[in-house]
């Protein structure tokens, strides 16, 4: 478009159409409209009740007979003093029912500690084992609470004092990422005012594109889509997977614009193809992959076997066609075999305590695959995800760091919707006791609100580090740090020390 | 935040019921009288560190029957240990071991300040706190001939009595900085970055921001304050060099602190610092404290002090002006053996938070950000409500605080006597003095 001044307005004098030259009128009015149809991308989080709330973090156990006593006693002391009387050490109401201590709420307790700081002769607060005993030492109950609280508030959150664990520790935990402290983006991009993106490229591109003389594209394009968050959403176990979690996971997937990866035998049964849901394709069963032709952008073969792979390929011409692999024992070699089929999208899937071949944890593994993508120069032509053992918000960026482009969740959508693991949490052995009548709009809004505040975390996390989008994470080593590494460093000049986290 | 009533003044008489009990079940519980309460501490501050600071706080003495040494982080300080010499060689008068150190290094025209004990406390923002948690600081640095910070929250009038004692800090959402406030300071301290949260800026949720923080900072009440990250005018060491001549220029006696975390090129960092203009590279680590911050980025983000330290110190070795430069370590320090283990790293003294609180209170219970009640701290410290800030009385805070750093003071001339060192000084760096207690992370 090309806008005029007055004069030549009056001596165009008529109604323009698209490819003519505008009136400022014209212009506002096309300016007004484009205005108003901008959609910024954002995720609509709204605080979402309990169905089963978790424990409570703690137990009070007051003795009757020595709060009686103390009534009493402050009772004679405090006469026509009742703002005195009726004091109580606690500002949470712990202490407020109708009979006040006589019948506390634990629910309401944050551990403060002030009740039996101030009656150590009656008041005990204790950690509640049953809180405690949640999952298991990866998906630990500290994390299960976490999670629990994310995807009620949607929020990033928030808490006074610094932190209270362990220096380093296994896994994740012996990494930290880096932060710049001058050079970097405004805090303002975490809040909106100017953009940090999440988006992430699912497919492969090209590495160079080719013209002929007129210009005209002869090579094949990037064959890829978008999603708005490095995350997707996996399928749970057959043990839990059913019709209604389907359709949970699919609607969650479009509410936030990235993908539910189901069943294909669900998918069709229940009518739930769409560009948001990836069925996954049997190595038994590739003739479902047909079914998925209108509306779905891809489709993942559940293993490795190049025939099958060519196949559904070949039956699926304009679908793109990922594989789901272990990373169990030979997987470099299917992992190079995939390469040369050229695959677009390898979904790896890890135990779920991160641990893979050979005992390693998923850390080593991702680096090796993302350098082993690096030094066949195709790295850019395959989307890496990973399934299993990101359980935790601080995860997702230090998968990314390790050459992932995103990652896919199961468990913690599960833990969102305050289902309750049991079994076996490490591998798919697992099953889980949902709340009794919840509905589907709680569970998707729990999952929404799990995600917002996943992608807020990892904007704060992007933004301290002073990177501007996600896609520029990926495999960047040179932002994290290894505790093991900075302790070598450190410490290599003292006596005792080894090395090694030793 | 739903309240289930407003809060108002207590009065006399709910003031001391309160603070009575408070008083007396901490120094029960940390004398031994009572079982340690099942639900305190935490990897870092264990039940027994934290009753030991009580402890302290009450004495002015090391318990007998508390770890007050290490916590169980299984890491870093905690896996440290010193080598001390024979017994037969330990400095009998210990109490004339020198434990000051010099601030400013750089030779110039500007104030010479030595505290005398290699300790000043951090900045923790009125808003943050109340006044009356910052005046019996400023009151024990006083009493210490030390110092503490404003942190970002402006500089209230009561402060302005301990003004030789106060450093004022210039953050990045320059909330509160004045013109007198920075004249009257005798260190100006340029927060730039907080180890708590790296890279994030300051946090102060809204229900914490009342009429009176509001007033001080310049804001709207009750509307969440996020300093923004970075300074908006400072893209480079030239740029931090122009805020350092401002400073200048509005109070050329004083000296200039720059207060940064530790990023993998925070030795770089400490270096352009120093060639800007900075007395003193105060490194804030990966575990310290705040008032508010997001989970993800505590411990997530940059790197614990005690791997810091070092690699600052032997960088500015390197570039050879170790010597002109004083460097400071704070964010999870928690003890005396910490202090003296941060010096052997190669620190030349430490910043306290967390533990000034400890020593008033606190229990760690993580709801200084205004918790469900949306108040703050139910013990009085981390909050501004007009109710619980009265649980904090100057006098009894101010003994506490003189008590701990008393006890502080001791322990670490105990180490020095133990090592067969005569001055604090003489432990900067001497990484041989310490042993690595193995076992596995």
């Amino acid at each position: 478009m090309q806008l005029l001044n007055k004069s030549e307005e009056k001596e165009e004098g008529q109604k323009l159409d698209s490819n003519s030259k505008l009136t400022m009128e014209e212009f506002a009015k096309i300016s007004r409209e484009r205005a108003d149809s901008y959609h910024r991308y954002h995720i609509e989080a709204l605080e979402t009740r309990d169905y089963q709330a978790l424990p409570n973090r703690f137990i009070v156990k007051v003795g009757k007979i020595g709060l009686a006593k103390l009534i009493i006693s402050e009772t004679f002391t405090y006469w026509g003093k009742w703002d005195v009387v009726f004091s109580r050490p606690c500002t949470y109401g712990v202490f407020s029912g109708p009979v006040g201590g006589f019948s506390p709420r634990p629910e309401k307790c944050v551990g403060c500690l002030r009740c039996t700081v101030q009656h150590p002769d009656f008041v005990t607060v204790e950690h509640n084992p049953k809180r405690k005993a949640m999952g298991d030492n990866y998906l630990n109950s500290k994390i299960i609470s976490t999670i629990d609280e994310e995807a009620r508030k949607g929020t990033v959150p928030v808490r006074g004092q610094g932190y209270r664990g362990r220096f380093g520790g296994p896994g994740w935990d012996g990494m930290f990422t880096d932060m710049s402290e001058i050079v970097r983006p405004s805090r303002d991009g975490i809040h909106g005012r100017e953009l940090i993106s999440t988006i992430v490229d699912i497919g492969s591109k090209p590495l160079s594109l080719k013209f002929d003389n007129d210009g005209n594209l002869i090579s094949e394009g990037p064959r890829m889509f978008t999603i708005q968050v490095p995350f997707i959403y996996d399928a749970p176990p057959n043990e839990i997977i059913s019709n209604k979690l389907a359709k949970i996971w699919k609607k969650s997937a479009e509410n936030v614009d990235t993908l539910a990866i189901l069943p294909s035998e669900i998918v069709l049964a229940n009518n739930l193809a769409s560009p948001s849901v990836v069925p996954i394709i049997p190595l038994n069963s590739l003739d479902c992959a047909k079914s998925f032709k209108s509306g779905t952008r891809m489709v993942e073969l559940d293993g490795w076997d190049s025939k099958s792979y060519d196949r559904v390929v070949s039956d699926c011409p304009d679908i793109i066609v990922g594989v789901r692999l272990e990373f169990a024992q030979g997987w470099q070699q299917k992992l190079d075999e995939m390469m040369l089929s050229n695959v677009p999208v390898i979904h790896f899937v890890a135990d779920n305590h991160g641990i893979g071949d050979g005992g390693r944890f998923i850390m080593d593994l991702l680096l090796e695959a993302h350098q082993k993508l690096l030094d066949a120069g195709f790295r850019d032509k395959v989307t890496l995800l990973n399934t299993g053992v990101i359980v935790a918000a601080d995860h997702l960026p230090k998968a990314i760091i390790c050459g992932l482009d995103a990652v896919g969740l199961n468990q913690p959508l599960l833990i969102a919707m305050q289902a309750r693991l049991n079994g076996d949490l490490s591998s798919n052995d697992y099953g889980a006791k949902f709340p009794r009548k919840y509905t589907e709009d709680w569970a998707i809004q729990r999952i929404v609100n799990l995600t917002c505040s996943w992608r807020d975390q990892m904007l704060e996390i992007l933004g301290a580090m002073g990177v501007r989008e996600v896609r520029r994470l990926r495999g960047e080593i040179g932002r994290a740090m290894w505790c093991s590494h900075l302790e070598d460093e450190a410490f290599s000049d003292i006596d005792g020390y080894v090395g090694g986290g030793k | 935040m739903a309240m289930s009533k407003e809060p108002k003044k207590p009065s006399i008489d709910l003031i001391n019921k309160t603070t009575h009990l408070m008083h007396d079940g901490m120094d029960a519980i940390a004398f031994g009288e009572f079982e340690i309460p099942p639900a305190l501490g935490d990897a870092r501050w264990t039940d027994e560190l934290i009753l030991s600071t009580w402890h302290m706080a009450a004495t002015g003495k090391v318990p007998e029957n508390l770890n007050y040494k290490t916590g169980d982080s299984n890491g870093g300080f905690d896996k440290l240990e010193f080598k001390y010499i024979s017994e037969k060689d330990w400095i009998k008068n210990s109490d004339e071991i020198e434990t000051g150190i010099p601030l400013n290094r750089r030779g110039d025209e500007r104030a010479k300040l030595n505290p005398p004990i290699p300790i000043y406390g951090g900045g923790m923002s009125y808003g943050s706190v109340s006044v009356n948690v910052m005046m019996a600081r400023a009151m024990n640095a006083k009493k210490w001939n030390t110092y503490m910070s404003t942190g970002e929250g402006g500089y209230p009038e009561e402060l302005y009595q301990c003004k030789d004692h106060v450093i004022t800090q210039v953050a990045t959402g320059y909330f509160g900085v004045e013109e007198r406030s920075i004249q009257a300071a005798p260190i100006v301290e340029f927060k730039y970055a907080q180890g708590a949260k790296p890279g994030l800026g300051g946090h102060l949720l809204a229900s914490k921001a009342g009429e009176e923080v509001a007033k001080m900072r310049g804001s709207v009440p009750f509307v969440s304050l996020f300093s923004p990250f970075p300074f908006h005018s400072t893209y480079s060491v030239e740029d931090h060099s122009k805020h350092i001549d401002w400073i200048q220029t509005v109070n050329p006696n004083a000296l200039i602190s720059v207060k940064v975390s530790t990023p993998h090129d925070v030795d770089m960092v400490a270096v352009g610092s120093y060639y800007a203009g900075a007395h003193i590279i105060h490194l804030d680590g990966g575990f310290g404290g705040t008032g508010a911050a997001p989970e993800i980025a505590k411990k997530n983000i940059a790197m614990p002090i005690e791997l810091a330290i070092p690699k600052v110190h032997k960088f500015l070795i390197k570039e050879g002006i170790r010597d002109k430069v004083t460097l400071i370590a704070s964010g999870g320090i928690r003890t005396g053996d910490d202090i003296a283990k941060a010096i052997a790293l190669g620190a030349d003294g430490v910043v306290l938070g967390t533990s000034d609180l400890v020593a008033m209170g606190c229990t760690r219970c993580s709801n200084c950000e205004g918790g469900p009640s949306g108040r703050g701290c139910p013990w009085g410290l981390t909050t501004t409500d007009i109710e619980l800030q009265e649980w904090i009385q100057q006098e009894w805070a101010i003994k506490r605080l003189d008590n701990y750093y008393t006890a502080i003071q001791w322990r670490i001339r105990d180490i020095l006597s133990k090592l067969g060192l005569d001055d604090v000084k003489k432990l900067v760096g001497r990484t041989d003095l310490l042993k690595y207690l193995g076992g596995g992370n």
